[in-house]
């Protein structure tokens, strides 16, 4: 493939995306769609005017940032652990992917019936004796700090983020570390000094895609996030769906908020990697 | 070039897919223009697809398993149910008109607010309701069958089955259930973190008995939406809901999200009541092992909420005629009371039982007998919806004026 054909293949990728920020702009500004009375921002400004919507993103960036970071931490350490050719080594790894084909929906609900008052576990703290489990558990379904929600999230990402850890240490790591140990580094400089810095540049661009898939999904926050702060992909359903007609255009100004989350995420993904480049061997 | 080939393979598919979109408008008959037996013959060897809700396994059990065998029986009458409901079918056909596109459903599964966006959009085919021939056994005498929220249906929809809204709380752990709005907030103090309600359409129906309540019945809001009889109604309203916040469910603070995880939360022990828009709910609920069995359902004495759900044609639909066979086999004696019978759906039925043949009549007065509240219990508390403005205000405020305001 030449250079120059570079650009059109990348606009067939973005059409969808570009199709849909396009028709969004549209609809919030009154071009197209149900009651469209020609252009003004005067929706985007009523909708950008409400608290709701702040403390929805605020809530969504902020638990969608926790459950990202939750989750490489944890494929991190899955990483360095388990790195060797033995067979535990390598069942662990096959362990640590397994959750990967569970559906997110699937994935929420569990922890919804694990983690709420009436769950298993406070069903298990029932059974051993705790009198009242109920209101002695900690609420975390519907909660407005977010734990389940978080809690949920990271578990569903890790198996990904892991994935991508072991393949990055695998390819990217063991000549740069035998170099380093060849040249006197202790085997905690080696981590420091190149382990993490190999691992955390290959992964960084898998992190930004959890964080935004995350930030922007559905099916977890229908089920386990609060009804204040409304989470920003709730808020644009609950609007998309509003009884009043005419309020349903609302939801697409929301639609550019999250896109923009998105692009905001790729931005800075584009700077940190021209600052940092990946390490190869 | 392998890149090449993909790319030209997905510009052809691209263009493919515009023109299969352009193409599939089906001459559309117009039912208007025939006899019954015209319709019928126009219907035979067609599908039909029908966008309704399809979150209720006992629902899909009596549309895929007892309705479609007997369309495609007597009609030659393929029945396909596909998802989709209330503000998703208006969404749905806003789209299909905004890009010229055929439309993806026959028939739609509506009532109320839903009505009234479809009516006030021009999405509905109509009128029609008035030429199926089973609609002369329709109890036309019924204030909440003839008119949805107060509309009159004028043939845009036909109806389909009758409900009342009713709490539902163990007789196990709540022997002695509150009668009475006034005698429910005095439990909810005695009892807190007990009591919820959702924040979907079966919430807001509860919003709705509350201020019906709160203003000395229906009577006070009837007539057409008025924005101060709503602004001094809905004032009582907040300020009895603030009153009993402290003592809700988390304080307050959340709300599950749908009827169904308020059920999950009442059949777990969290809270005391659930509530829903069908009386007989509490019963197929038990039979699905959802419920325990010690649940029952409760009607307020202030009266609570009864409606109807109707079928309506989209505008757009293709297939008008086989529409309109579905909708006429639903109003048969036969399918109501089916519907009817608790181990199936136990859907009130929206037929007048003196109009029918007296060898059905009986039928339809013994299954009645085995719902969940008595016959007329369920008439003499039965109050009807309001403007759907009501509603729509009512469920836009709550978001804004509790829901978003921490207690």
């Amino acid at each position: 493939v030449t250079r120059t054909r570079f650009p059109t293949a990348a606009l067939v990728a973005a059409l969808p995306t570009l199709a849909g920020a396009a028709y969004a702009a549209g609809a919030a500004t009154g071009l197209v769609g149900y009651g469209a009375e020609g252009f003004s921002l005067d929706r985007i400004a009523r909708v950008l005017g409400e608290s709701a919507v702040w403390r929805g993103l605020g809530w969504t960036l902020a638990t969608s940032a926790a459950a990202t970071l939750l989750a490489a931490a944890g494929a991190v350490l899955l990483a360095a652990v388990f790195r060797g050719g033995g067979p535990v080594d390598r069942a662990a790894r096959a362990l640590a992917v397994l959750p990967l084909a569970v559906p997110h929906l699937v994935a929420a609900l569990v922890f919804v019936l694990l983690l709420g008052q009436s769950g298993l576990l406070a069903r298990a703290l029932h059974a051993a004796g705790v009198a009242d489990a109920q209101s002695v558990f900690p609420v975390l379904v519907y909660d407005p700090r977010g734990i389940g929600f978080v809690l949920a999230l990271a578990w569903k990402e890790l198996p990904f983020l892991a994935l991508l850890a072991f393949s990055v240490l695998a390819t990217r790591g063991p000549g740069l570390e035998e170099t380093a140990r060849s040249l006197g580094a202790r085997p905690g400089e080696v981590f420091r000094r190149v382990t993490w810095p190999v691992l955390w540049r290959g992964m960084l661009p898998g992190v930004v895609a959890v964080f935004a898939f995350v930030a922007g999904s559905y099916e977890a926050a229908a089920l386990l996030a609060p009804s204040d702060p409304l989470a920003l992909p709730l808020l644009t359903w609950e609007r998309y769906t509003d009884p009043d007609l005419s309020r349903r255009a609302d939801a697409f100004v929301l639609v550019l908020v999250g896109i923009g989350m998105g692009a905001i995420a790729v931005a800075v993904h584009e700077w940190a990697r021209a600052r940092w480049a990946p390490i190869d061997e | 070039m392998a890149s090449d080939r993909l790319l030209r393979v997905f510009r052809a598919s691209v263009v493919a897919l515009a023109v299969a979109c352009g193409d599939a408008t089906e001459a559309a008959v117009d039912p208007a223009t025939l006899s019954w037996d015209g319709v019928e013959a126009a219907a035979r060897g067609t599908t039909v697809r029908w966008r309704m809700w399809r979150g209720d396994p006992s629902v899909n059990a009596y549309i895929d398993g007892w309705v479609a065998p007997r369309l495609l029986a007597r009609y030659g009458l393929t029945l396909r149910a596909v998802e989709g409901q209330g503000p998703e079918i208006v969404n749905q056909l806003l789209v299909e008109r905004g890009a010229r596109a055929p439309g993806s459903a026959d028939l739609v599964w509506i009532n109320g607010e839903t009505f009234h966006n479809l009516r006030e959009a021009n999405l509905l085919y109509g009128p029609w309701a008035h030429r199926l021939p089973n609609a002369i056994y329709v109890d036309s005498a019924a204030p909440t069958i003839q008119r949805d929220f107060e509309q009159p249906t004028e043939g845009f929809e036909s109806p389909w089955g009758a409900v009342q809204f009713a709490l539902i709380y163990d007789s196990l752990r709540t022997p002695d259930p509150p009668a009475t709005v006034a005698e429910l907030a005095r439990w909810i103090r005695q009892h807190p973190g007990r009591f919820t309600h959702d924040q979907g359409f079966t919430g807001t129906t509860f919003l709705k008995v509350a201020l019906y309540a709160l203003n000395g019945g229906v009577t006070a809001f009837q007539g057409g939406f008025d924005q101060e009889r709503y602004r001094r109604g809905s004032g009582r309203l907040w300020m009895w809901l603030d009153s009993l916040r402290p003592a809700l469910w988390r304080a307050g603070s959340a709300y599950p999200p749908g009827v169904a995880e308020l059920h999950r939360l009442f059949a777990n022990g969290e809270v005391d009541f659930s509530m829903s828009m069908n009386q007989n709910e509490v019963v197929t609920k038990i039979r699905q092992g959802i419920l325990p069995t010690t649940a029952r359902a409760l009607l307020l004495r202030d009266g609570t909420i009864a409606n109807s759900h109707y079928v309506g044609i989209p505008a757009n639909a293709r297939n008008r005629a086989g529409a309109m066979v579905v909708a006429n086999f639903l109003l048969s004696p036969e399918a109501q009371l089916e519907k009817l019978k608790p181990e199936v759906w136990a859907d009130g039925s929206v037929l007048a039982v003196r109009k029918l043949p007296p060898a059905w009549a009986s039928g339809f007065r013994a299954v009645a007998a085995m719902g969940a509240v008595p016959a007329d219990s369920l008439t003499k508390y039965a109050r009807p919806e309001v403007a759907p403005e009501y509603h729509e205000r009512l469920a836009a405020d709550w978001r804004t004026r509790v829901r978003a305001e921490p207690p």
